[in-house]
């Protein structure tokens, strides 16, 4: 698709004027889409991403161009845009590039490269809103959607790399809305991955609809949530949105290098209860934030950001690792070739500890059991984070109880992560339909843990008192 | 910006979709050229400059409908993908409410879409805002020792718009803006606030100083700021809080939402949800409104809706499509594929923030919030928040790490008083208001 050759004379040009490097990331993005509504297949959606974004590096800053134009005058004209960030530096102009191509390993499901048959997607939007219909008589809308992407990427650098991923992406995911005449609940679940509609064989449009309903369902019958500090029990799976918002974005090496974020300068300090270990892993089989190469060429990688609560290291991409004079940890990625890479999570975990889940339930005495988490949002400064409860109950002498509708937790993460006080050994990764926004630009993201326990958080409900 | 060409690119998307067995089509093209400066102290962090093309392109065929979203305009590219939008259309239900709409093209002259300044203001100059933006925040208060950066963007575009039954029609519009984030160092505690402008017109946006101020104020006012005890009390929002509040209103009334059951509003047309204060407005022709538009997004001329007059809705706001379905007609609200806001506000009152403040024995007066809401059929709110605790009809002290909640129905109908700082920095927006009363959740 796109010429080895142009490639190298890109990044050249893009160094005309100096600069310590440049990279050129080519894109082509399909996906298809459909959306059930009212039990029919109500659209069908097609996508194509087709472009190239270059970028030239001098110091601490950074110059961007890109062209959805791929003709090689347009692009040789977004390359001389990109250099102009260099045009007042000393340095000198580079010549020319030798490109040599790099492989890594794939963490893909292989099935994802054949084209599936388009019956199959509508095959799977039906069953899963009959499904969600028989569930129970309550349900009154089923919302479905499903989408399949191969997003194909050239990345050449100005130190010689030149690799190609070729990244799949499916997702299903069921909307399902309940009533009793009175309140209305809404349930969602998601699922997918880098791999192929074959998943939904064995993670199946039934058991997603079930679930979506169950939620609902539970969410019509739920009262009002409690407000005031208070224990809470995070559940596992889906818990893992509270180590994304609390730990994981004040991680990222761009705040830390500008020293923006609450975790600036505090690798090797405590920053969180020695139970907490936390990892990010860009190599998990099939995982939605797994990348084999990340969109500046760097290998994927697993990293330990806190072991036992000791903060051990941030998430890089090559800017700000060159800055602070470490290595890339493969953690740059960007929503398209429209945007400059950042720092960022790919999939964010904590381990299994030793307590039983049963054990964690019976010593809390009043507090809030967040099963499952609708989405989160981090202020890196100061470190306040919030998260939604999607499904939560109230957890009274030891026992799990009422449904509560729509709280949200309000924390400040290091004073939340030294909080924990059990982890339980039910580890798992959450479904994957995660997706992370920072700067204006969404990438598909995972998160998982095991269930923990934290002394105390703010619930911020309606029931005072 | 060439209107000519983007016309002449959505002209060929409509051929390739009658080529490829659409009955019916509607193509959309626009092309941007944007640019986005960003400074940290003396450094141009960031310098991006690029034209991007997309189109958006709708099939119809027996009643059944497809999308088409593209940046490869090239003619094999478009082809290809046209072809497969075409052969979408097969697996989608027959729905006896899809297709065009009657339209006709309206004029855009009055609505001042365009700053043609924008188009040859020279890079330096923009580049040297966004480096003083940096000074001046760092000028305004000595504690100030950091930032996530200050911004200057402008865009400046043309979006044409060809359906096969003979509508044709474009304009072209700019944007520019400017923003800061200062970083201030409490202690241990760092403390920082977002703040920006965004007009149509440079000479609309707030000036760079004020910019810098607002900014730094909001950081710096924060210092020392704790954690509230749970109460119920007077909520004021301040007008960018309150514009978030608005955003969750339109999905409310947004017609795609109230047809699938997804909204706390669906079947409440005619009712008073609000207080008599409630008056929101869709206007698609507010003059250098940022959600100003000659047409929607399906070529139906914008206008002025009344959403809720004295606190009773009115109508819902729709696109074509939902209009059919719910038996009703369109309000110009298609974002050509969804239903969007033109520029909905509340209308504001008489007072200033500040007597509305003097005239608040006990409250809370929230400056910024996180999260965002997710359950729009029930219709609860609550948000993380910052701001002040406000005693006497004055500002106290500053609070941080609490929450706001209740009901978007008793919020609404709870709105006592409503200031006159709107301004038309964004397509939602909305004056500075006082919930009677909310629950604040803190220690």
């Amino acid at each position: 698709m796109f010429d080895e050759a142009l490639l190298g004379q890109l990044v050249a040009r893009a160094l005309r004027y100096g600069g310590e490097f440049a990279d050129v990331f080519c894109e082509r993005r399909r996906t298809v889409a459909y959306r059930l509504q009212d039990g029919r297949i109500h659209d069908a959606s097609y996508g194509v991403t087709l472009g190239v974004g270059i970028r030239v590096v001098a110091g601490e800053s950074a110059g961007y161009a890109c062209s959805d134009d791929l003709e090689p005058q347009a692009l040789m004209e977004a390359a001389d845009a990109a250099s102009l960030i260099a045009r007042s530096l000393p340095g000198d102009a580079v010549r020319g590039v030798d490109l040599s191509p790099q492989r890594a390993p794939s963490f893909y499901n292989s099935a994802a490269e054949e084209a599936a048959d388009a019956g199959r997607y509508v095959s799977l939007l039906e069953t899963a809103d009959r499904a969600a219909r028989a569930y129970d008589p309550r349900v009154v809308a089923v919302n479905a959607h499903v989408s399949d992407e191969i997003q194909e990427v050239w990345i050449a650098t100005s130190d010689g790399r030149l690799v190609r991923d070729r990244r799949p992406l499916v997702t299903l995911g069921v909307q399902v809305v309940a009533t009793d005449q009175k309140e209305r609940g809404s349930g969602y679940v998601g699922d997918g991955g880098r791999t192929s509609i074959a998943f939904f064989d064995r993670e199946t449009p039934e058991s997603l609809a079930h679930e979506a309903a169950r939620i609902a369902t539970v969410n019509v019958s739920a009262v009002p949530a409690p407000a005031g500090e208070m224990e809470m029990i995070v559940g596992a799976g889906g818990g893992g949105v509270l180590l994304h918002e609390a730990v994981g974005h004040g991680l990222e090496s761009d705040f830390n290098r500008r020293g923006t974020s609450l975790y600036s300068g505090r690798v090797g300090e405590r920053v969180a209860s020695e139970l907490v270990t936390i990892y990010d892993d860009g190599n998990l089989q099939e995982e939605r934030g797994t990348v084999n190469v990340d969109d500046e060429g760097v290998p994927g990688q697993h990293k330990v950001l806190v072991q036992n609560g000791v903060l051990l290291g941030y998430m890089q991409d090559r800017l700000n690792a060159r800055l602070m004079g470490v290595e890339s940890t493969g953690s740059g990625r960007r929503q398209s070739f429209r945007f400059v890479p950042q720092p960022r999570m790919c999939n964010t975990y904590m381990p299994g500890g030793e307590s039983s889940v049963e054990e964690i339930v019976a010593t809390t005495q009043r507090g809030i059991y967040a099963k499952s988490f609708a989405g989160g949002q981090v202020e890196i400064a100061k470190g306040d984070f919030v998260f939604m409860v999607g499904e939560g109950y109230l957890v009274e002498n030891g026992k799990i109880t009422t449904p509560v509708r729509n709280a949200t937790i309000i924390g400040n993460g290091p004073d939340a992560m030294m909080k924990v006080v059990a982890v339980g050994n039910d580890a798992r990764l959450a479904r994957r339909h995660y997706t992370c926004g920072k700067g204006g630009q969404y990438v598909p993201v995972g998160v998982g843990m095991p269930t923990v326990k934290i002394a105390s958080i703010t619930v911020g409900g309606t029931q005072h008192g | 910006m060439d209107e000519s060409l983007a016309m002449k690119l959505a002209e060929q998307a409509l051929e390739l979709a009658r080529s490829a067995g659409a009955q019916s089509a509607e193509a959309s093209v626009s092309i941007a050229r944007r640019f986005h400066a960003e400074a940290r102290e003396d450094v141009v962090a960031r310098l991006e400059g690029s034209t991007g093309r997309s189109l958006l392109l709708r099939v119809f065929r027996d009643g059944r409908k497809s999308a088409l979203s593209t940046t490869d305009l090239s003619a094999e590219g478009l082809r290809e993908a046209v072809n497969r939008a075409v052969a979408n259309a097969d697996l989608v239900a027959p729905d006896e409410y899809a297709g065009l709409p009657t339209t006709t093209a309206t004029d855009g002259a009055e609505l001042r879409l365009t700053d043609p300044f924008l188009a040859r203001r020279d890079g330096g100059e923009k580049v040297d805002e966004a480096l003083e933006l940096e000074r001046l925040i760092r000028a305004a208060d000595a504690r100030v020792t950091n930032s996530s950066g200050s911004h200057y963007t402008d865009a400046v575009a043309v979006t044409a718009i060809a359906n096969s039954t003979g509508f044709a029609a474009a304009y072209g519009w700019t944007r520019v803006g400017r923003s800061t984030g200062p970083v201030a160092l409490d202690g241990e505690v760092k403390r920082t606030a977002q703040y920006g402008t965004a007009a149509r017109h440079l000479a609309d946006l707030e000036a760079p100083a004020l910019v810098a101020s607002t900014a730094v104020r909001r950081a710096v006012d924060l210092f020392g700021a704790r954690k509230p005890p749970t109460m119920r009390v007077p909520v004021i929002f301040d007008r960018d809080v309150a514009a978030a509040l608005l955003d969750d209103l339109f999905a409310a009334v947004s017609a795609a939402n109230v047809a699938v059951a997804n909204s706390w509003l669906s079947g409440q047309i005619g009712n008073r949800i609000g207080s008599d204060l409630v008056t929101v407005v869709d206007d698609g022709r507010v003059p250098g409104g940022l959600g100003s538009a000659p047409f929607d997004g399906e070529g139906v001329p914008t206008r002025r809706t009344p959403v809720f007059e004295g606190g009773v809705l009115q109508t819902f706001l729709y696109d074509t499509y939902y209009a059919r379905k719910l038996g009703a007609a369109t309000t110009g609200n298609s974002t050509g594929g969804g239903i969007g806001p033109s520029n909905f506000y509340l209308e504001p009152g008489s007072q200033t923030l500040s007597e509305l403040i003097a005239a608040t024995p006990v409250g809370v007066l929230v400056m910024d919030t996180i999260g965002f809401a997710t359950e729009h059929a029930s219709g609860t709110y609550s948000r993380g928040a910052r701001g002040f605790f406000i005693e006497g009809g004055e500002l106290a002290y500053p609070i941080d790490e609490f929450t706001i909640a209740g009901r978007y129905t008793e919020m609404l109908a709870g709105v006592d008083a409503v200031a006159n700082d709107l301004r038309f920095d964004g397509p939602v927006v909305s004056p500075s208001f006082r919930v009677a009363e909310m629950t604040v959740s803190g220690n």
